[in-house]
């Protein structure tokens, strides 16, 4: 459903993505990984239209995001930003926002259906017990719930997260995770998601998409692209994969200077 | 939510009458004493006496232009309030007030009153407010994108740069051309031509119906450009547009009154703290209470040492900066109860 | 013949009718000046209104106050019922056209620019209220007595003035302003005289070097530009200690006698073995 063809961007004057060339098929579940600078965030400023590309297309459904009108684009592409730094709002006028895309030109108030859809949207991401308190009073895991749930609001096809469990613990880390794995499986949701933790990604993600200068290093399953080999490769430090004993997926050791010498 | 839109119903009522019973209370005060009877049936009956003068044509007209402009003001602030995502932004942040100050004083050094006639002041406030306006469009648009924290500073320069103009202008002008501009920049509602301010009138209605089209994309703005633009916003036609809006209101503005603080400053914020940050409700609160909180302050300012008048901006930066200090107390007392 | 006296009589009464209504009975004066030179004109019982700046004569306190004379309140001008506004140029222009629109007859006496100038302000003002006569015995009295000063002074050495009408920044009267013609008539030299109006250097000042610095500033202003001139001691004016003071009330906004009551005393700083002639 989403397809990227020989793209090149940057700014200004210096490319960060050379040629790159995607294919993502609807119901995936794709981590986007690599080092700092290698391009992740780039490319999903590419896909949203924020970025517009020296080379190449960024394709949805076969039509080109650049012919997309501003709202069909909202409707098929959500995305889930790292915080929230808006006025005060209630948690459920926030997710109301997510229905913007909708609103015919002269609606003023939100239809009972944009009701409905918000309500089950904080079903979803179980917010809904959340609904009258205000953003700035959330915890960092409640707040990370609500910025989904504003998101999937918008009924997209294609849900895009930027670096969703940075700054949060473990608990909220495998419960958010958990919960947008399950809307993947069940609602039939495209799943893109830039990640720093390499073992998260492994964990979750279907098919790892290992960025590296600017150019896909790698792309297939994390089995195959959480080779030590690969690893050491791009992130230039040493590392040792196992498997994680209870779901079989890779996981990522790093050793420390210390602990190479004993 | 369907609580909400009662609440915003009376709300906005509640303002609407508010507002009218400040205009009615403005009508019946003054050094001339009329009793409100009187005043009653003049309004159904007409007349042409003396005291049907003072409040039709002079006070009246005081009452509606406080109203356009005061909501014009204010409505300005909110939007830009809510561009740029600051709370200490107003209407002359952008400088705009600098250039009709100028085009004001060039009007006036140069006489242009007598050989154009009497609108060819306000005219040349609105041309030199619109200059700065292109300047500063032009100096903050890259590759088709405004970039909103270009426009802060550079709107706070052109303020400090259209000051320095100002005096050089009035350093070597003649001491009757010097009257002129120190009262032009005094700020006053008292305008004797009625086609101006029915104008005025017209120029704030229209810019509160056109704003709520943006009412939305205000909304969505207060979460960040990029987040507004994922929200299917067209980020730059916003931007363009609303910028064009305010700097129509309060280029006019500025043109016909003189510059008149603090309105478009501490009723947004006032707006905000009492009916929410939501632009639906915001838009319109903001333009009823900035109305009224003008004829207020320019009822206070022609009675407190009458027949003496204050000029109104005395009265509004007086009560506006009180009223705004205790927002922020009010403020910093929430955050610390916390 | 009966005709043509019954076309004189109707003339006659028309024209006493016709002067009758050109007459205002109720008058308000927005200038100082304006208010001096109506009880001068004996005006004062046609005087409903004038602004808190007018204090003299005396009497002129007592009468209804309208406001400043920057800022009036044209309610309280609506309410005296006037037939007959009098403004000068400090007055807010838009204050004039709402009055002219209201359908009240106002009229503006720009600054004089120099006695001329003044008096023939104060004939139109005398017109206006049918004292025209009396007015021209006014000025008259008033040209007599100016020629009596300048015929005093005429052969004596005119001195080097300059008058300073504001400080910070520095002001001087130039050959635009009637100050100017107090210098002419007194029998000396204004060094401001060839600038247009407005700034004035110190350096300059000094360069020139005047025999007599006279301030036009209000009290306290007035001795601290005093003190600050006093510095600098190569000033001919601070050597021989002319430096003076002079209430600008009575300097800025005159009467032709009010005129003459000044430049009597500007005509003693100048030339002061004149003093008691």
């Amino acid at each position: 459903m989403l397809e990227i063809k020989n793209l090149s961007c940057g700014y200004d004057s210096k490319l960060i993505l050379k040629d790159v060339n995607l294919n993502i098929s609807a119901k995936e579940f794709v981590g986007i990984i690599g080092p700092n600078g290698s391009g992740k965030t780039t490319l999903l400023k590419t896909i949203t239209r924020l970025l517009k590309p020296r080379t190449g297309g960024v394709f949805i459904d076969g039509k080109d995001v650049w012919q997309a009108g501003y709202k069909e684009l909202a409707e098929k592409i959500a995305v889930v930003p790292q915080g929230f730094s808006g006025a005060a709002m209630s948690v459920e006028e926030f997710v109301l926002l997510g229905r913007i895309p909708y609103f015919d030109n002269f609606q003023f108030f939100e239809t009972k259906k944009d009701m409905e859809i918000a309500e089950k949207c904080m079903n979803l991401t179980d917010t809904f017990k959340l609904k009258d308190r205000l953003m700035e009073e959330m915890s960092g895991g409640e707040r990370q719930l609500t910025l989904i749930a504003r998101a999937l609001a918008q009924e997209p096809e294609l849900l895009l997260l930027d670096e969703p469990t940075t700054h949060l613990d473990i608990t909220h880390q495998v419960r958010i995770l958990d919960i947008i794995k399950k809307l993947n499986r069940e609602m039939d949701l495209t799943v893109i998601m830039v990640l720093h933790d390499l073992n998260l990604a492994s964990e979750y993600c279907d098919r790892l998409v290992l960025l590296s200068g600017g150019v896909i290093y790698k792309d297939d399953s994390p089995e195959n692209v959480l080779d030590y080999k690969i690893i050491e490769e791009v992130y230039k430090t040493m590392v040792v994969v196992k498997k994680n004993p209870i779901s079989s997926k890779p996981y990522i050791l790093l050793v420390s200077e210390e602990g190479k010498r004993r | 939510m369907r609580k909400r839109s009662l609440r915003w119903i009376f709300w906005i009522l509640g303002l609407g009458i508010a507002v009218a019973g400040i205009g009615l209370w403005s009508l019946s005060v003054g050094p001339a004493q009329i009793s409100f009877k009187e005043i009653i049936a003049f309004m159904l009956k007409g007349g042409s006496s003396t005291e049907y003068s003072i409040l039709f044509d002079i006070r009246l007209p005081r009452i509606i232009l406080g109203f356009a402009i005061g909501g014009a003001l204010s409505l300005a602030g909110v939007i830009l309030q809510g561009m740029f995502r600051n709370p200490l932004v107003e209407p002359y942040t952008l400088g705009i007030s600098g250039g009709a100050a100028i085009g004001v004083c060039v009007n006036i050094v140069l006489r242009l009153n007598n050989s154009l006639g009497v609108l060819s002041l306000p005219i040349s406030g609105f041309i030199g407010a619109l200059l700065v306006v292109l300047i500063i469009y032009s100096l903050c648009v890259r590759k088709g994108i405004l970039k909103i924290q270009g426009l802060l500073l550079t709107g706070v320069m052109i303020s400090f740069v259209s000051s320095s103009l100002i005096m050089l202008i009035m350093s070597v002008s003649r001491r009757e051309d010097l009257h002129g501009i120190v009262f032009w920049i005094m700020g006053s509602l008292e305008e004797p031509n009625w086609m101006l301010i029915k104008v005025a009138l017209g120029i704030s209605l229209l810019g509160l119906i056109v704003s709520y089209i943006f009412c939305f994309n205000l909304n969505a703005f207060s979460l960040g450009e990029e987040e507004a633009f994922h929200l299917g916003i067209n980020v730059e036609k916003t931007k363009r547009s609303l910028f064009i809006i305010t700097s129509l209101l309060v280029g006019f503005s500025v043109s016909v009154v003189g510059i008149i603080g603090f309105v478009g400053l501490v009723v947004p914020h006032f707006m905000r703290m009492f009916a929410g940050n939501d632009h639906r409700i915001l838009l319109a609160s903001s333009f009823l209470c900035g109305a009224g909180f003008l004829i207020f302050c320019d009822t206070i300012a022609r009675i407190v040492i009458a027949p003496m008048e204050l000029p109104v901006g005395v009265i509004t930066g007086i009560i506006g900066g009180c009223l705004f200090i205790y927002a922020l107390t009010r403020k910093q007392n929430v955050l610390g109860g916390k | 013949m009966r005709k043509e006296i019954a076309l004189v009589v109707t003339l006659f009464f028309a024209s006493l009718v016709y002067a009758g209504e050109d007459i205002p009975k109720r008058i308000i004066s927005l200038g100082p000046s304006l208010t001096e030179s109506l009880y001068f004109l004996e005006e004062e019982e046609r005087l409903v209104g004038v602004t808190s700046y007018c204090l003299r004569p005396p009497e002129a306190q007592e009468k209804e106050k309208v406001g400043s004379v920057i800022k009036v309140s044209l309610e309280k001008i609506l309410s005296l019922e006037p037939d007959l506004i009098v403004t000068t140029s400090l007055t807010d222009p838009k204050v004039i056209e709402k009055l002219t629109s209201l359908g009240i007859k106002t009229v503006t006496f720009p600054e004089p620019k120099n006695f001329d100038e003044l008096c023939e302000q104060f004939i139109k003002l005398a017109e206006l209220v049918g004292k025209k006569d009396k007015a021209k015995k006014i000025i008259h009295d008033t040209e007599e007595r100016i020629s009596f000063i300048t015929e005093k002074v005429k052969a004596l050495e005119k001195p080097k003035i300059f008058i300073q009408v504001g400080a910070k920044p520095l002001f001087a009267a130039s050959k635009d302003s009637f100050m100017n013609d107090f210098i002419r008539f007194a029998g000396g030299i204004n060094i401001a005289g060839e600038a247009l109006e407005g700034l004035y250097s110190r350096e300059e000042v000094l360069r020139k070097n005047p025999d007599i610095i006279i301030i036009v500033t209000m009290g306290i202003a007035g001795k601290n530009e005093k003190k600050i001139w006093e510095r600098y001691t190569v000033l001919n004016a601070v050597k021989n200690n002319r430096v003076y003071i002079v209430d600008s009330y009575k300097v800025c906004s005159p009467t032709p006698l009010a005129f003459v009551e000044t430049l009597d005393e500007i005509a003693e700083i100048l030339h002061p073995e004149t003093k008691g002639e």
